[in-house]
């Protein structure tokens, strides 16, 4: 899973304890939170205690480790605990009961019909079949791109009003009173995401614009689950769904994740984008492309549409953001990679990373032959010319300080080390910094109720 | 302070975790089986259920991880998912359904996650069609009969294609097999060219084919060289190949005390994933069995003879003392005192004649001359 998709789902982490307990009453939610959100290590520690009737003593677990993997370790409990996956009562771990159940119902099949799904029972009579789906998906995904870099004489329509609001709730354009709409850094920094992440952070700020307008944030996220788990092609009822969830369809429609063809209709076929929701497969670039990759037999004909497709005003547009453009045929554009470009495009919050992904992504087939794809020189420049500017590092944390006593000092700092928050301390003065604070305080907690 | 760099260099990627193949090699030997059963109360439809459980589960790790099942079978090896695709891929079953009974099923498949339920109605429709063609003389005939080579190879043979071909090969009709193809064309490779970590699983309830040998030693070490490990769950005998099977490719060895808790066994001890068993203490067992099968008649050996030149192993001098494996004339003449009980050297007896006269020293010296011991 790549670090932007990782991040948006951070957002998702800060979620009460309630929502949560909510959350996982659906087999779909529990199985994508198991697989999108958990570290290596947790989901094998929620798998061997998944089906053990009785809560695990936390020194068995602690055993099942090596000596030397501690940090690790304690990444994995910390999530588990921060997802309120596990709970710890009397040292032993036990799994939160719901989640367990619906963990097991995904496994086992046992969950209630509708459960991953209702798939209609009659024929549609205009049935539509898995390449219109693509299309579809892309089309719809392409415009709002294309509204994004400003180019609407491209694609025949202009997004919804929806979609408009969406992307001025989330930064990613702003209102402009001399040219309208225009894009952000935000915005460009999205473009050079992979498709997937690019759907994630439209959906997470469609959450966060819902509970302003007060939906209920676990029946989207339930839905949304949901579609990551349907079957590309099928079509399925609506009459499983709650009425937020049927008012999100028409929403999910504009983005080309659903489809239905008109708006009374009671059946919607999830496509492409909606299927992939919780896969983390390294989706490429542009939708075309992975659309194209994921149709069996037709990967050619996918990567000569991206080559011709340079023309287009979008591709231009983002390789412009990283590379000065020198000159443009109906068929080939040159560009130059210089310092100024690559410093002008971090500038913008774009990373090298991002810049060489891209690139990858985007390789001509005759460029693709060579391995690794892009020539290495020219990859470690655009990574030097990043790393110039980077002489002052941020990091947002906390600071301890005013240890009572030098031994609490120590352990505290142990214990930080171990669970990897420490980012630095200082002896002397007796303080540390780290980078997150719950589980260092419940420590701090907890050796204080010891000693007493 | 954001101001001073507010953009976002510092989260390089980690290495990145490739998914995992999971092959399970399961026996279908029905006799076997029913002699299991009544030891332990495990039947077959429970253990593949169980088995069938725990293949979800690792296909719920992560979206690129793929399962294959291998059936171990009296007549051979077959292919239990993914099916042949030349195969009729119908269930056998299905022909007598009434439309009630599928629209029940396909309210049943409406609660499974998609992924999981293709693999299921694969595997459960390949098996029914594998138990339709086997007739009761067929198991009769062969009740112990284990096509464990075969089985190996074949599934080293699949990981090959899919872990290192990248062109996806057999069209497994899992979602998955589009994913390779998208590993090859820009995907995560590692640096030894592996699109995918794979590991096998054997669940074995027949006894170790002795007359396999050397095919098994060889996928054995076939799958060292690949860094595959294979693990190993053995519900019924003990037994030496598996073992070693085991301990050369670092894989987890257990024999189940309880059988009916197979599914506890599976998801603690086997499903840990590559990345996963680097950090984590699994069960295996420590004092392997390291026997090997003479090469003329397929006998477990304590003690055996070898050629000196190809390393055979023999539990007798090979006839006319030639070996059977590389034709190498062996010299024979220095073995004809072995085997039996006390081996005196012929300097020694002469030492002995010598001091003939001391009665009780001669039986004093047989006892500390080296015995063969069993």
């Amino acid at each position: 899973m790549n670090s932007q998709a990782m991040k948006s789902f951070e957002h998702l982490e800060g979620l009460s304890e309630a929502i949560f307990k909510r959350l996982y009453q659906q087999p779909a939610t529990a199985l994508a939170v198991f697989r999108r959100m958990l570290p290596n290590l947790a989901k094998t520690f929620v798998m061997a205690m998944l089906f053990n009737p009785d809560p695990v003593p936390v020194s068995s677990l602690e055993a099942f480790v090596r000596p030397d993997q501690n940090r690790l370790k304690e990444e994995a409990f910390g999530k588990l605990r921060q997802l309120y996956i596990v709970t710890e009562r009397q040292g032993t771990f036990a799994l939160d009961a719901t989640f367990k159940v619906e963990l097991r119902k995904a496994l086992t099949g046992g969950g209630s019909p509708g459960s991953f799904g209702l798939p209609c029972d009659t024929e549609d009579k205009n049935r539509v079949d898995i390449s219109f789906l693509d299309r579809y998906a892309a089309e719809q995904w392409e415009s709002i791109l294309h509204f994004m870099v400003g180019n609407e004489t491209q694609s025949s329509q202009r997004p919804s009003e929806g979609v408009v609001r969406l992307l001025l709730h989330g930064k990613l354009m702003e209102q402009n009173r001399a040219s309208g709409t225009v894009i952000t850094q935000l915005g460009f920094s999205f473009l050079l995401q992979e498709v997937n992440s690019q759907v994630w952070t439209l959906l997470l700020l469609y959450l966060d614009m819902a509970e302003q307008l007060r939906m209920d944030p676990v029946d989207i996220l339930h839905f949304l689950f949901l579609l990551g788990s349907l079957e590309l092609g099928q079509d399925y009822d609506m009459k499983s769904l709650t009425p937020t969830q049927k008012g999100m369809l028409e929403d999910l429609r504009d983005y080309g994740i659903v489809y239905q063809r008109k708006s009374s209709s009671r059946r919607f076929y999830p496509t492409r984008l909606a299927t992939g929701l919780t896969s983390e497969i390294r989706s490429l670039r542009s939708p075309a492309a992975t659309l194209a990759n994921a149709t069996p037999g037709n990967d050619e004909n996918g990567f000569l549409i991206i080559e011709t497709n340079y023309h287009s005003p979008l591709q231009i547009a983002v390789l412009n953001l990283f590379a000065r453009l020198i000159s443009r045929f109906p068929n080939l554009v040159t560009a130059r990679i210089t310092r100024e470009s690559i410093r002008q495009a971090i500038g913008k919050g774009i990373t090298a990373e991002q810049i060489i992904d891209y690139m990858t992504a985007n390789a001509h087939p005759q460029l693709r032959k060579n391995s690794p794809v892009l020539p290495p020189t020219v990859v470690d420049q655009i990574r030097l010319w990043q790393i110039e500017g980077e002489r002052m590092k941020v990091t947002s944390g906390y600071l301890f300080k005013e240890f009572a006593t030098n031994a609490e000092f120590n352990a505290v700092c142990k214990y930080a080390d171990d669970i990897g928050v420490l980012v630095w301390i200082d002896k002397n003065k007796g303080m540390l910094f780290v980078s997150k604070h719950e589980q260092i305080a419940d420590y701090i907690r907890k050796r204080a109720q010891s000693n007493r | 302070m954001d101001k001073v760099d507010g953009t976002e260099h510092y989260n390089f990627k980690a290495p990145a975790d490739l998914a995992t193949l999971q092959v399970i090699i399961l026996d279908t030997n029905p006799l076997a089986w029913a002699t299991f059963e009544k030891s332990s109360s495990l039947s077959f439809p429970a253990a593949l259920s169980q088995l069938l459980i725990f293949a979800n589960a690792h296909l719920a790790f992560s979206q690129s991880n793929r399962c294959a099942v291998i059936a171990n079978h009296i007549d051979g090896v077959h292919f239990l998912s993914p099916a042949d695709p030349g195969t009729d891929h119908r269930d056998p079953g299905e022909a007598d359904l009434t439309p009630e009974d599928l629209k029940e099923i396909a309210n049943q498949n409406a609660s499974k996650y998609r992924v999981f339920r293709l693999l299921e109605d694969e595997v459960r429709a390949s098996y029914r069609r594998l138990i339709k063609n086997t007739t009761p003389e067929a198991v009769m005939a062969c009740p112990n009969s284990s096509y464990l080579a075969g089985a190996l190879s074949a599934a080293l043979t699949y990981i090959n294609r899919i872990c290192f071909g990248g062109t996806g090969g057999r069209s497994s009709g899992v979602p998955g097999d589009e994913k390779s193809k998208v590993n090859s064309a820009g995907g995560k490779v590692d640096e030894t060219g592996r699109t995918m970590h794979a590991k096998i699983l054997v669940v074995s309830v027949t006894p170790d084919p002795a007359n396999q040998y050397i095919p098994v030693m060889n996928s054995i070490f076939a799958a060292q060289r690949l860094k595959v490990p294979i693990d190993v769950c053995k519900l019924r005998d003990s037994t030496v190949f598996l073992q070693q099977a085991a301990d050369a490719t670092g894989g987890v060895y257990m024999e189940p005390e309880h059988p009916q808790g197979l599914i506890q066994y599976l998801m603690m001890g086997f499903l840990p994933d590559h990345l996963a068993r680097q950090s984590l203490i699994l069960p295996t067992k420590v004092d392997v069995d390291f026997r090997a099968a003479c090469f003329c008649h397929k006998k477990v050996l304590d003690i055996g003879f070898v050629c000196s030149v190809c390393l055979s192993i023999f539990c007798e001098p090979p006839q006319g003392a030639v070996c059977s494996t590389c034709q190498v004339k062996l010299d024979v003449t220095s073995l004809e005192n072995i085997g039996k009980p006390v081996v005196l050297p012929p300097k020694k007896k002469k030492k002995k004649k010598a001091i003939d006269s001391l009665p009780e020293s001669g039986v004093a010296s047989a006892a500390e001359s080296p015995v063969p011991t069993e």
